[in-house]
């Protein structure tokens, strides 16, 4: 699995097939599951695969959010801090039907697609302050969220096989 | 007292406006029938989706000439307004010879592209309905811009908001009102909404009083996660200097995405209060010249953590009414 380092020398092309891929990805790794084992968690801390889709779901939400912010200011701004964790608890995850919120999720990354490819040179270099990473900009994303996918998806078979 | 413009009109159009101006109002029978078209309206205007706009006017411009008896007119819902330099079309009433005359709307503003406000919208559309009426209903030749014109729309326009609603606080009002009754108003509310709630299960909970129309747990789910959005939006005024404050939502569009209906409502409530319990701990620690900070919301324009409190005040008492409305299964 690549590093987040790694992915940014990869071309954006590539890093955007990435993130292309996953929505399919995900839907082959919990096809044939029960709710049961989407809804189990490997340990009293650890995810389920259901809250791993959703987990998903929200944060493309929250990074088209954090996108519009960016390419809104003149300066770059001070990016919130997410707290996954508080999220899976108040949305309640493990109520969802997974396969509406992969759904949500494939709808979203679409749109974040669609975002990317619409984007200048100068846009890429945009960015904003990440309260744990620094200055972060647009093209840096990229390789986050390709990176992101990656550790998520290796996180959710694990859930399948009941590992944490 | 006539407008300046009816100086200018033959006698017969003297004849044909005086009429006009003498009729102040249109009553419909059963306005309380119309109320659910009226809210499914609003509810369509919030998708910012043209299609269900249409659906939705063209449902209660039926359900309004049905009520009053008059032949059908076709209904036309349009994106970005036509500008010129007299301003922009809001909405247009054309008669064609062979055909059913058409009310065409628009239901975003010419420049910024915004869909319009709720009663913005509404007042429209009942303004092209009231040309329809004169020919249609009060038998007038033509249709003129009267007072008295202006007087059966708004007849209209109250019939259809219902008093109960019209009596609330608006967000003017509240803006109004000292920052210390804003904020009694916001700790209120999850004791309030417990209230209503009562003993009731999930299952009646969940129960949606119209196809369109959130069930109560929606509503409990949607006060939770804007909570959030508004915690972020304050965190973000007071970290930096006028920033860019992103739309969200919109909230039909996180009601179907979050599964809001699946959701829990006793843990829907708690975790609502806990959120609202860490707002009002910040806004509390304001000083007066905090409250003045703010940022740029991209449809709202600049919005203070003064009009944002506001706003959440208002927005409180809508959704509370609606809560309450969706228990009586009421849309």
């Amino acid at each position: 699995m690549p590093t987040m380092e790694e992915y940014a020398t990869q071309p954006r092309e590539q890093r955007m097939q990435r993130l292309a891929r996953t929505a399919d990805e995900l839907a082959a790794a919990i096809k044939g599951q029960d709710d049961a084992a989407l809804s189990r968690r490997p340990d009293a801390k650890n995810w389920a695969a259901k809250e791993i889709v959703c987990h998903l779901r929200d944060t493309e939400e929250a990074f088209g959010t954090r996108f519009d912010q960016i390419l809104a200011m003149d300066v770059d701004p001070k990016l919130g801090g997410a707290n996954p964790d508080r999220w899976a608890e108040e949305r309640q995850y493990l109520r969802n039907d997974v396969a509406e919120a992969l759904q949500a999720f494939r709808t979203r990354r679409a749109e974040t697609l669609q975002t990317f490819g619409k984007l200048t040179s100068g846009q890429w270099d945009k960015g904003g302050l990440h309260p744990v990473r620094g200055r972060i900009t647009l093209d840096g994303f990229l390789s986050l969220m390709a990176w992101h996918d990656d550790n998520h998806l290796d996180q959710l078979k694990r859930a399948l096989q009941g590992r944490a | 007292m006539p407008f300046a413009y009816y100086a200018r009109l033959t006698r017969s159009q003297q004849a044909i406006y005086r009429k006009s101006d003498e009729i102040v109002e249109v009553r419909l029978p059963h306005p309380a029938a119309l109320h659910p078209a009226v809210t499914a309206l609003g509810a369509a205007l919030q998708t910012e989706d043209r299609e269900r706009v249409q659906r939705a006017s063209e449902r209660l411009i039926r359900d309004l000439i049905d009520a009053l008896g008059v032949p059908p007119v076709r209904v036309e819902v349009l994106a970005a307004r036509p500008h010129a330099k007299w301003g922009e079309l809001h909405g247009l009433y054309t008669v064609e010879r062979g055909r059913a005359p058409r009310i065409q709307l628009w239901m975003r503003t010419a420049k910024q592209r915004r869909v319009v406000a709720f009663r913005t919208y509404l007042r429209t559309l009942l303004h092209e309905v009231g040309h329809h009426l004169d020919y249609a209903l009060l038998q007038l030749r033509d249709s003129y811009h009267t007072e008295g014109f202006y007087k059966r729309e708004s007849s209209l326009f109250r019939q259809l908001v219902d008093e109960e609603r019209a009596a609330r606080p608006s967000v003017d009002a509240w803006f109004r009102r000292t920052p210390d009754e804003r904020l009694a108003r916001l700790a209120s509310t999850p004791d309030e909404l417990a209230g209503v709630i009562g003993r009731r299960g999930p299952r009646a909970l969940a129960r949606r009083p119209a196809p369109e129309a959130w069930a109560p747990v929606e509503v409990l789910c949607h006060l939770r996660d804007i909570e959030e959005l508004f915690g972020e939006r304050v965190a973000a005024i007071l970290s930096m200097h006028e920033p860019a404050l992103p739309a969200a939502g919109p909230s039909d569009r996180w009601a179907a995405e979050r599964q809001y209906r699946r959701h829990d409502p006793g843990a829907a409530l708690a975790h609502f209060r806990r959120r609202r319990g860490e707002s009002l701990e910040t806004l509390v620690a304001l000083s007066p010249s905090d409250w003045q900070r703010g940022g740029e919301h991209v449809s709202r324009g600049r919005l203070t953590i003064d009009l944002l409190v506001a706003l959440m005040a208002s927005h409180d008492d809508n959704h509370v009414e609606q809560l309450t409305r969706a228990l009586e299964d009421k849309p």
